[in-house]
């Protein structure tokens, strides 16, 4: 099966793999983390045609003819301004949790330019943050929203 | 330079130490503090972590992202009962599956002699490991543990505290601490107050669970392992497998959480390094989300009855506190009267604390272990004792401060606690207070309740720090620090370039590596900061030292007419203006170094943190719903190094503390006693949609009789007194007190039934 990952073809053995471990494991791209396996973190999400979704819930299979971006995907545009509001604005402890912080408020400064804070609220309401970053979270995807466009 | 062996005391989460420390002649730890009028050009700035970008990019590699030629995947048979008898298990049948490398049993014989059992046929907790298994992938490992076909056959097991105090089933003695007679003045006190105050089990809940990752070469180990102390966990291996400290590398340079739940090796480094030894290949070992939720540790349970007893005019006469403790299988005695027995005045005080073998998992060290618990409930029973007395709070709380350490009879070190009252008042708008329980437009009921902090955070030696100027004038600072999401190193780097006189782009400050043997303490009890920083600040100011020497004999100049800022050294008369690497390309491939170890602890003080948050909540009576609207933290612990990373453990404290008051617990099935929401989803921990506004100040002078920066650990501070703040809170908007915590809607409706 071909997954297209980061805008890289590549030809792999799914079965009823998760993407998660295909993407850790096969590809070697190690910054989305697996931390509950049950959809309930956020740590392991990654963008499905644009759209954040939990890869420790997703059959590899089913993003087959679609497109995969993780955060290594990441490295430029709305991506690179979130991860240097990110560090500016201190939303990052242990960092564990961070790279899918970061993805799932990309998909929201991709969606929605100029986020209020009830709407970054709802966008990262499933990326669980143990350290406890959420405000200054918060406050990094506004500083990100006003460095874009 | 001569060095002369002082002995002092170390400090760690209120436990002191007799230590002995080298101190070099020239390196004068007490004129050298950092006063209140010193002119700091970095410390005290905002400065974003050294590591960010890595962070926030994905590129920080955890010891789970470890991947090794060769390496073999374990999973673990664990309990499904919290007592059980192991009847059998087909260790044979898992060796025979594909993949499978290793089998270990409960008989297994080991390459080592355990101090504890690794492995248990007779299960004393659910999700205490029974067998592990290592095989090529991670599906074959799982594949041999259903194989094992284990049969536990179900013993009657003990969950409930009362039911072990019962039994007199304790995990040591009993103990009590006492001053005066608390008995005969609560008697004679005018107003008395009884409060019992349940809290729950709490779980540490780290999104990088306990993992490791170790391999042999010949006689000599390293191990990645997710652990806050990697020199702790580098000593136990050492002495696990007979090794020498300098045969065993132990590396933690990135850390995805812990807040006190990783300590030393940890069962997971070891059964890494054993299975890595049997097999002659890498081994990974990690919890799954659920062994993480069952084994990871946690703040365990407990029961808290406070009686007080008080003169009309608001003086705490009578203090009597017990305290039921749910230590389970192994702990130790968490300090969980502290608050009782210091936070106030008090000449005639009793606490007891029964810790008791519930066959639980043993407790473990979470984030002000001990003193957050009993904080929950103390200052729970402050309140209780103030409405009694028709006295403000604050007010009571304010009459009953004491200068002195009731514990030692030591005057405190720094205590700047009535102005983070005053501060706290101020921010919260505590004199409007009154106004809240008005009647709102939405129909919810509003209160605002405070709580007092009281932690430790003096560290102590031995830390150690090496500097290292290049000749491209950058510095390089070793450490033994294990940055665990604090920001300790970009701090370390702070002080550095202060010291030194550089910009902080020119300095880098590394840790998580016990190869370069630069000890550093564990990353616990707030001791971080006041232990390894003033290492740092001393290794930097003998650099600094030397190119100043350097400076004077190139420019022949005297040394004392040059100095070192912003990375150039000036003379005096500025005649000299030049780039620190204009003096330093001198060197060629020579660097300047300079080793630098913390000094002794100051005798005749108790050292502690100090602190004040207010929480305002909205109750929302039809649905039981406690909505937090703002807290204000407001804490004393000297000097702040880098407030950006401040205010982020600030904020961190507070909603893990909110938690507590609000939703975590650990839910146990009596049938079984193990817990039923062991996973993320059941077991509540905040989101951002639960973050109330929050608002952080610090008390503004450093601790002058803390060596060298003046300034005490935070890591602690933050948690310790938001949930009483919160239960205040709730109790002020309604009248009525929740008898345990977390406050459910549960529990809420019925409080105000």
């Amino acid at each position: 099966m071909t997954l297209l990952v980061n805008g890289e073809r590549h030809q792999l053995e799914l079965g009823t793999r998760r993407l998660v471990d295909v993407l850790r494991d096969d590809l070697g791209l190690l910054g989305t983390k697996l931390a509950c396996g049950e959809g309930a973190c956020g740590a392991c999400a990654v963008l499905l045609d644009g759209r954040p979704v939990a890869s420790c819930i997703l059959l590899a299979a089913a993003a087959e003819g679609r497109e995969v971006t993780t955060i290594e995907g990441l490295s430029s545009g709305i991506g690179a301004a979130v991860q240097e509001a990110f560090v500016a604005e201190d939303a990052l402890q242990c960092g564990f949790c961070t790279p899918g912080q970061v993805v799932s408020a990309t998909a929201l400064l991709a969606a929605t330019a100029r986020p209020t804070r009830e709407e970054i609220r709802v966008a990262l309401a499933g990326n669980l943050c143990r350290c406890g970053a959420y405000p200054k979270l918060e406050r990094a995807v506004l500083r990100a929203a006003g460095s874009g466009s | 330079m001569s060095q002369r062996l002082i002995k002092t005391q170390s400090e760690f989460e209120g436990r002191f130490q007799d230590v002995w420390v080298l101190v070099d002649d020239d390196q004068d730890d007490t004129a050298d503090t950092w006063g209140p009028d010193a002119q700091l050009r970095l410390v005290g700035r905002p400065a974003p972590r050294q590591d960010g970008a890595a962070r926030a990019g994905g590129r920080a590699r955890f010891t789970v992202d470890v991947r090794l030629p060769g390496m073999l995947h374990a999973a673990v048979l664990r309990s499904p009962v919290a007592h059980g008898l192991v009847r059998r298990l087909d260790l044979e049948a898992a060796r025979r599956q594909p993949g499978v490398r290793a089998v270990l049993g409960p008989e297994s014989e080991l390459t080592f002699t355990a101090r504890n059992p690794v492995l248990t046929a007779e299960p004393r907790y659910g999700g205490q490991p029974v067998a592990v298994v290592a095989a090529e992938t991670p599906e074959q490992a799982a594949a041999a543990i259903a194989a094992l076909a284990a049969e536990i056959e179900t013993l009657p097991h003990v969950i409930d505290p009362e039911e072990a105090l019962r039994e007199q089933r304790f995990f040591g003695e009993p103990s009590e601490r006492t001053r005066g007679d608390a008995d005969a003045a609560l008697a004679a006190a005018d107003v008395r107050i009884e409060l019992a105050v349940e809290t729950p089990a709490h779980l540490q809940s780290p999104l990088e669970p306990h993992a490791a990752v170790a391999t042999w070469d010949g006689d000599r180990l390293t191990a990645w392992i997710s652990t806050q102390g990697m020199f702790a966990a580098r000593d136990e291996l050492a002495k696990t497998f007979g090794l020498r400290k300098e045969q065993v590398r132990v590396i933690t340079e990135f850390f995805g959480g812990g807040f006190g739940g990783k300590q030393g090796a940890g069962w997971e480094g070891t059964i890494a390094a054993e299975l890595a030894r049997v097999t002659g290949r890498p081994v990974r070992v990690v919890n799954d989300r659920h062994a993480e939720q069952l084994d990871g540790g946690r703040r365990p349970g407990s029961r808290q009855t406070i009686r007080l007893g008080a003169r009309r005019d608001g003086t705490i006469v009578a203090v009597d506190m017990d305290a039921l403790v749910s230590t389970g299988q192994g702990g130790w005695a968490s300090p969980v009267d502290v608050p009782a027995f210091t936070l106030y005045r008090c000449e005639d005080v009793r606490t007891m604390t029964f810790p008791l073998r519930t066959d639980l998992r043993p407790m473990n060290a979470f984030r002000a272990p001990g003193v957050m618990e009993g904080t929950s409930a103390f200052e729970q029973a402050v309140d209780e004792l103030a409405s009694a007395l028709e006295l403000d709070p604050l007010e009571l709380r304010r009459r009953n401060h004491v200068e002195v350490d009731q514990r030692s009879g030591k005057p405190y070190s720094g205590k700047q606690l009535l102005w983070c009252y005053d501060r706290a008042a101020e921010l919260a708008g505590w004199s409007e207070r009154e106004r809240l329980r008005e009647p709102h437009a939405d129909g919810l009921l509003r209160g605002m309740g405070c709580a007092t902090q009281i932690w430790w955070g003096l560290g102590g030696p031995p830390s150690h720090a090496t500097v290292r100027l290049d000749s491209d004038g950058h510095a390089l600072v070793v450490t033994g620090i294990q940055d665990i999401g604090t920001g300790t190193l970009t701090a370390a780097g702070v002080v550095a370039a202060e010291e030194l006189g550089l910009t902080l782009d020119r300095v880098r400050a590394i840790g998580g590596d016990t190869a370069p043997n630069v000890y550093g303490p564990v990353a616990a009890g707030s001791q971080t900061t006041p232990s390894v920083l003033p290492a740092v600040r001393a290794g930097a100011a003998k650099v600094r030292g030397t190119l100043l020497q350097l400076a004077s004999d190139m420019f022949e100049i005297a040394v004392d007419d040059l100095s070192v800022s912003d990375g150039r050294v000036r003379s005096r008369d500025g005649a000299i203006d030049v780039d620190v690497a204009e003096v330093t390309e001198r060197l060629g491939n020579a660097t300047i170094d300079g080793s630098g170890s913390r000094g002794p602890n100051p005798s005749g003080f108790a050292v502690h943190t100090f602190g004040c948050q207010i929480a305002q909540v909205a109750v929302d009576a039809a649905l039981g719903e406690i909505r937090v609207e703002r807290i204000v933290a407001v804490h004393d612990v000297g000097r702040i190094v880098n407030p950006l990373a401040a205010s982020s453990q600030v904020e961190g404290g507070v909603l893990q503390g909110m938690a507590f008051a609000l939703s975590e617990e650990v839910v146990l099935d009596p049938t079984t006693g193990v817990p039923v929401n062991a996973t993320l989803d059941d077991y509540k921990v905040p989101t951002i949609a639960d973050v109330p506004e929050i608002t952080i100040d610090f008390a503004p002078l450093p601790d002058t009789n803390v060596p060298t920066l003046g300034a005490k650990g935070l890591g602690e501070p933050p948690i310790i007194p938001t949930a009483a703040a919160i239960a205040n809170a709730f109790a002020h908007a309604t009248g009525c007190r929740c008898s345990a915590l977390p406050m459910t809607r549960a529990r809420v409706l019925e409080a105000l039934a």
